[in-house]
């Protein structure tokens, strides 16, 4: 297996750094890529950190959550999601180093104290390790960045950066679009973002020009709502927009609610995310690989 | 009877030792109104929207038991591990024109809103479970691992071809429109178990450990937490399938069984339950 070379040289790069002999070749097997097996996790990130044009963060989710990050890497995949199997894609794709937007071990900091005697959480940390996968965060800073890389890349998606309304911030973004009917509106977002799982609230037909982003919290609905037709979230509560929408209807608004899945709403973001590793990554293949929307709807 | 009287008589009758105050949030007991003000009906819903509101007060009926409070928040003064958002700041609901006509319309009416979640879900039998299994149909089921519902889930043997197929019943029993499933729709399934509200991860650990179901039946889930979880279940061939029928489908029917279980020691007022109803609807459904 591949990446049981890359281990062999590695543990043998390590025997003969120690001894004082040092056979750079060694590392020319572990990749065709020029350079590869040279780059390591650790180097990425170093220059993640130079580029990203924010001060780093303490305490910060943003940092390795499982494999050796000194080890070479074969190929970086970015993606929203490291699900079971988006980094089975990823070792199919012989990229052994992934950059996660979200968490790998289901908790928002990625907590594995409780899950030592989980099996799926076994299983998964086995399979990093036979894999020789890194896995390594990239949230807070890559939001904290100007403009917001997930946004970037969902405004590049929806070609929507002309439709900005200036003065928006941070998780609170407005647009003014050409008129559209709820119903259309959704269905042109449900394509262009490659999600099926849109729920809604409000008539199919109510005309949409201004619409907010109210990301996931009420406070955020209430900000937005008064001063848009239609507001989409995204991972919030259900006790939280819908009710508030609904009430918002009841009392006469024309008003509405897109509440995506977590992925329409950001999971565009990591796609941003390989294009711009690559104007400073050119050692070794970046790639975005979707993890997708989670869900189905019954027929 | 007053408000005051209610409570009085609904912790005489719940069995368990009562708890008033949640570490977090809001504690079970009166939310909104006076305690000494006279209740003339009882309402029990999932969530005390406008529309509930105003049936209630067309029908007479001042005092509503909710789940979901008025505010669109459960309350917790600190985000508990990114689930919850905080309340909304003051400033913000009181110039909020949705807040602000519910607000008016409270003391208008002299409504008393109710919340009675903890304490309920304490009970030996858990009346969320029982009315959710009861609104599956399944209640009958003679596999069924848990019929006394002393806890939050329960197991059952059902028989249907696929996933897809479990999924299309759950959605016709409960008459909803936005269920959202995972899992590999051809899968053949069997073991289902369900529980009501939003799933946690350690929800799902125990439930797998307990039953070792194919599928989960649930309200929702956090999407950085139980989902992928669940996704990761799957793709390990752990489980086969997540049934989401969302928070509204999966509480609501336990609210009607809080009203007839009220009806047993409460006479001299109307009781009755008033669904929320769905707040969704899908482009499928469209």
């Amino acid at each position: 297996m591949e990446m049981t070379k890359d281990t062999m040289t590695r543990r043998r790069f390590c025997q003969l750094a120690s001894s004082g002999i040092v056979l750079a070749p060694i590392f020319a097997l572990a990749s065709q890529q020029p350079g590869a097996g040279r780059l390591t996790a650790r180097q990425v990130v170093r220059r993640i950190r130079q580029h990203v044009g924010v001060p780093w963060r303490t305490p910060t989710a943003d940092d390795f959550k499982s494999g050796d990050p000194d080890a070479p890497i074969t190929g970086i995949t970015t993606a929203f999601m490291s699900t079971f199997e988006l980094l089975q894609r990823s070792v199919s794709a012989g990229n052994n180093f992934v950059i996660t937007h979200e968490p790998t071990f289901w908790s928002a900091t990625d907590i594995i104290s409780e899950l030592k005697d989980d099996p799926l959480y076994q299983q998964k940390l086995k399979y990093i390790e036979d894999n020789k996968l890194v896995v390594w965060r990239f949230h807070d800073h890559w939001h904290a960045r100007r403009p917001d890389g997930i946004f970037a890349g969902w405004n590049r998606v929806m070609g929507w950066d002309q439709y900005t309304v200036a003065g928006a911030t941070p998780f609170s973004h407005e647009y003014l679009i050409p008129e559209t009917r709820l119903e259309d509106l959704a269905k042109e977002m449900q394509t262009k973002l490659n999600v099926h799982s849109l729920r809604l609230v409000g008539d199919p037909d109510l005309k949409v020009s201004r619409l907010g982003n109210a990301g996931h919290y009420i406070a955020q609905c209430m900000n937005l709502l008064p001063r848009v037709d239609a507001i989409m979230v995204f991972e919030c509560r259900e006790w939280e927009a819908a009710e508030y929408v609904r009430d918002a209807i009841a009392v006469g608004q024309k008003k509405a609610l897109i509440q995506m899945p977590h992925e329409g709403g950001e999971e565009m973001g990591m796609d941003e995310c390989a294009r711009w590793l690559q104007t400073f990554v050119t050692e070794v293949p970046v790639k975005f690989i979707p993890s997708g929307d989670p869900f189905w709807l019954p027929a | 009877m007053t408000g005051e009287e209610l409570i009085d008589r609904i912790q005489k009758n719940v069995g368990v030792p009562w708890q008033s105050q949640r570490p977090d949030g809001f504690p079970d007991g009166i939310h909104i109104g006076k305690p000494e003000s006279a209740v003339s009906g009882i309402v029990t819903t999932y969530a005390a929207t406008v529309a509930v509101m105003r049936r209630a007060v067309v029908s007479g009926w001042n005092t509503i038991i909710c789940r979901e409070t008025p505010f669109y928040s459960r309350g917790e003064r600190a985000p508990i591990a990114y689930r919850n958002a905080s309340a909304p700041p003051k400033e913000l609901t009181d110039k909020d024109p949705v807040c602000s006509f519910k607000q008016e319309f409270i003391s208008q009416n002299n409504l008393l809103i109710i919340r009675f979640v903890d304490n309920w879900d304490a009970r030996n039998t858990n009346g969320q479970l029982r009315g959710l299994v009861r609104a599956l149909g399944w209640d009958h089921l003679s596999q069924n691992r848990n019929t006394d519902y002393a806890s939050s889930a329960a197991a059952f043997q059902v028989r249907v071809a696929s996933l897809a197929n479990l999924a299309r019943n759950i959605a016709e029993k409960l008459k909803i429109r936005a269920a959202r499933v995972i899992g590999n729709p051809q899968s053949s399934v069997g073991a289902v178990a369900v529980t009501h509200g939003l799933v946690l991860v350690s929800d799902v650990e125990r439930i797998l450990r307990e039953f070792r179901p194919d599928v989960v039946v649930a309200g929702d889930a956090v999407e950085w937490e139980a989902v992928p979880y669940f996704q990761d279940l799957v793709t390990a061939g752990r489980a086969k399938g997540l049934v989401l029928v969302g928070n509204e489908a999966s509480e609501e029917p336990g609210m009607s069984e809080m009203a007839t279980w009220l009806k047993t020691f409460i006479t001299e007022v109307p009781v009755e339950w008033i669904s929320a109803g769905e707040p969704f609807w899908t482009l499928r459904s469209a």
